[in-house]
């Protein structure tokens, strides 16, 4: 692999910085990278790639009838946190999910935030999210969110930005084990006498996070995941967690909802399940409270859950947090609930629901990236700089429309990393998910998933839209 | 104890698989048969595949696609067509997708065979062995097949799964060897021709792969009632309708804890009286009834004890409604269904 040709980006470069040298603890790997030849490389890219699709590592692409699968491409230049940085995103992260979830049970309970002016009601009440059903509902150990993905970019002083939570179904751990896996596999030396924290207690961390919330303190709970089946594009990760916690994959399907328990079915007839690990929204949980049509859910559910006879991981409604116009407010919610300053910062954020930023955005409009509230996956987004004249029209109409529905950030051209194009280092932009597990302690898991963009200048990481990922290693000292 | 789908999807991809290989064998010796038959001035290409579309329960389906069928269509249709749900293709497809509902519960390298035979027919090399030495393309089906059937042995615990996948596989085996014979006691009115007969009631036996065994207790000279005696009623052949049904009696025996020659429930029963039946019973029954009627019979026992299996261990009692013709998936996904998994926002 040849450094020397590596040009770094002009904003923030993970490898090298503002004078043009290898940063400190990049220097090692960088070393055994150089020495690594360029055919020996390729070939053992080749058989990885080989080796995930053989395994089915793979995510499905939806858009044409079969539902092709393909490999989430991998990048063999691991990123790297040193562990003064890490400390710091940890400590911002748990501030973050505490935050979320003191807001969570107060937005369905006393709503005191609303009350006390801090959060206009509008923004609770007006997320699509939100679940008025559930108010007043009690969940178990007062925690909705257990399973948080929080986006992280670097801007281009290198300061860590959150993007978005993602406090519904966050996918992509899976690829943080396999990478990790395959990384091991294919080049053992380069790991050294690096110190890269472990990330495989996650399924264990996981099961714990889950088993904490069983109904009446069961010591020895069954705890399922239920997957929407193997047409959805994370079925692999579902069966991965699923494997690695030893635990049931349920679909809607297997379960049955009877006097307010719920039971999986087996060949020896019903068995009691305690705690559902839950991979589909909200709307398709329960056809008799959400979504009639739903093919998915277990009609009973819900019954269930409200009597306390089986726990949900995420809790219903969560969807309220993870909402873009709510992120805007999630500074406001740690000074509130937490009286402390919020660790990380986050990107300014424009709400078109407020005539005065609906302006702004309007006029400025090409140079902005502007979301749907409730959109995930990089869709429903506007990029304003690269987007043509007629998207540009599209959005200004989508926005005049419904506005609650649409926000509006500056273009961050967040850090890049040299990453393997055609045999050649070239800077692509990375983004960061950490894994926040929220159980009878908050447990971040080290590193996350790193995405990158592999289109040159792209700032689309999502795996739909041609992202890959790198293996991410935290330093232990 | 294990999940009911499970259950049903350990069954489905053993099954699926099993018949993608028969299916396989039965391609292969009737291309080859079909040149044999050509040279010897016999039946023309259509009206020789007919009996097979017949015994495989395709005819139907083959004409209703091709109307006016011409030279090639039928092993098409058997082989690659995914129009046609029972083509080897498409079982190989299904078996595929039952084994990735199944991905943890099966062995790493149980999926991996599976999986890279899913790719290779799918492969363009796939579509161009075919084309070039289709009797390799057949081979590789038929040895992937087994190797599947190998690995599982080799790595997967003995539970409850492996029965189901026992049960899938043998009752697969058992009605395509009857079919198999089924496919001569259709010909065999028209073709008085001595050699012809043996010609291919050898054929017959090499798709079943029996040819060795056949020659080892009966000697070389092929005729009717020993050939009907290996498949149906050898206790030691492997591929014997008799040889499957005492290993599927063994199995649903071992899933309900219940001692041999008791009978828990309604497959058990099934089987068990059709066992009885061939145990007493032999060529000469089977050549008084005629042998087309006989298998027609067996067959329709056969899907009734896949019916009651599935009734008894993936369905609640109150469920059994439907009854499903020969191998017909239960529940078929709609697409409607398959949307909804994908609408799923996995952020």
């Amino acid at each position: 692999m040849n450094l020397a040709s590596y040009r770094p980006a002009k904003l923030f470069d993970e490898l090298v910085d503002d004078h043009g040298s290898i940063r400190s603890y990049y220097r090692s790997i960088a070393e055994k990278l150089e020495r690594l030849r360029s055919e020996e490389l390729q070939q053992k890219l080749r058989s990885l790639e080989l080796l995930f699709l053989r395994q089915g590592i793979t995510f499905t692409v939806y858009g044409d009838e079969q539902g092709t699968e393909r490999v989430f491409p991998f990048d063999p230049f691991p990123r790297i946190i040193p562990h003064s940085e890490w400390e710091h995103i940890e400590a911002g992260l748990i501030q973050r999910i505490t935050a979320l979830n003191l807001f969570l049970y107060d937005v369905y309970h006393e709503q005191s935030i609303i009350k006390d002016k801090v959060i206009p009601p509008e923004v609770v009440f007006g997320a699509s999210h939100y679940r008025p059903e559930f108010v007043g509902a009690s969940v178990p150990k007062n925690a909705y969110i257990h399973v948080c993905g929080t986006d992280l970019i670097r801007d281009s002083d290198g300061r860590y930005l959150v993007l978005e939570d993602n406090g519904r179904c966050p996918s992509g751990v899976s690829y943080v084990l396999e990478n990790r896996a395959a990384m091991k596999r294919v080049f053992p030396q380069l790991f050294g006498a690096h110190g890269v924290r472990p990330v495989d207690t996650y399924p264990a961390d996981l099961l714990a996070t889950l088993r904490h919330i069983a109904p009446r303190e069961n010591p020895n709970p069954n705890v399922v995941l239920l997957t929407p089946g193997v047409h959805n594009s994370a079925y692999f990760e579902h069966s991965f967690l699923a494997r690695q916690m030893s635990i049931e994959i349920v679909e809607g399907r297997d379960l049955i909802a009877l006097d307010g328990f719920v039971y999986m079915r087996t060949t020896k007839g019903l068995r009691q399940v305690d705690v559902i690990y839950r991979r589909i929204d909200d709307d398709f949980l329960d056809p008799q409270v959400f979504r009639k049509d739903s093919c998915l859910g277990v009609a009973g559910l819900v019954d269930a859950v409200r009597r306390g006879n089986v726990a949900l991981a995420n809790a219903i409604g969560t969807g309220v947090a993870d909402d873009k116009v709510t992120y805007a407010y999630v500074p406001a919610m740690i000074k509130y609930y937490l009286s402390q300053e919020p660790i990380l910062d986050q990107v300014p954020t424009y709400l078109a629901w407020r005539d005065e930023d609906k302006k702004y955005i309007l006029e400025n409009l090409p140079k902005l990236v502007v979301k749907a509230a409730n959109e995930s996956g990089g869709y429903g987004m506007l990029i304003g700089p690269t987007a043509s004249q007629a998207q540009l029209q599209e959005f200004r109409d989508k926005i005049l429309a419904q506005p609650r529905n649409y926000i509006a950030q500056p273009v961050v051209n967040f850090s890049q990393h040299p990453t393997l194009v055609n045999g050649e280092l070239e800077g692509r932009h990375v983004d960061l998910r950490p894994f926040v597990l929220w159980g009878d302690t908050v447990k971040v898991l080290p590193g996350g998933l790193t995405r990158v963009a592999l289109k040159r200048g792209s700032l689309v990481v999502n795996s739909s839209q041609g992202g890959g990922s790198k293996d991410t290693w935290v330093l232990a000292s | 104890m294990m999940l009911s789908r499970v259950a049903d999807h350990q069954y489905w991809m053993s099954r699926q698989m099993e018949r993608a290989e028969n299916l396989a064998r039965l391609v292969r010796i009737s291309e080859e048969m079909l040149l044999d038959d050509q040279s010897l001035g016999g039946l023309d290409a259509q009206v020789y595949w007919n009996p097979v579309l017949t015994a495989t329960a395709m005819q139907q389906a083959f004409h209703t696609l091709y109307p006016q069928p011409r030279q090639g269509d039928a092993a098409r249709f058997l082989t690659v067509d995914e129009r046609n749900p029972d083509s080897i293709l498409s079982c190989i497809r299904q078996a595929r997708e039952n084994a990735r509902s199944v991905r943890d519960k099966i062995s790493d390298e149980m999926w991996s065979e599976i999986n890279a035979l899913y790719m290779l027919v799918n492969s363009y090399e796939g579509a161009e062995l075919l084309v070039r030495s289709p009797q390799s393309f057949y081979e590789k089906i038929i040895t992937s097949s087994m190797l599947f059937a190998g690995i599982t042995e080799a790595t997967l615990a003995r539970d409850e799964g492996w029965n189901f996948l026992q049960l899938g596989r043998l009752l697969e085996r058992a009605d395509m060897t009857s079919r198999f014979l089924d496919i001569r006691s259709q010909t065999n009115v028209t073709q008085p021709d001595a050699a012809l007969e043996t010609l291919q009631w050898g054929a017959v036996l090499r798709a079943c792969s029996a040819h060795a065994s056949y020659r080892r207790v009966y000697g070389g000279e092929i005729n009717v009632p020993n050939v009907v005696d290996l498949l149906l009623f050898s206790h030691e052949f492997p591929r014997s309708v008799k040889h499957c049904l005492r290993r599927i009696d063994e199995v649903l025996h071992d899933i309900s804890v219940t001692p041999t020659g008791r009978y828990s429930n309604h497959c058990e029963k099934i089987i068990g009286a059709l066992l009885a039946r061939l145990s007493f019973s032999g060529p000469p029954e089977v050549m008084n009834r005629g042998l087309h009627a006989y298998l027609d019979d067996l067959q329709i026992q056969l899907n009734q004890a896949g019916q009651a299996i599935f009734e008894t261990y993936v369905l609640l009692p109150g469920e059994v409604d439907r009854h499903f013709p020969r191998g017909t998936r239960p529940e078929a996904m709609s697409d409607w269904h398959r949307e909804q998994q994908q609408q799923q926002q996995q952020q």
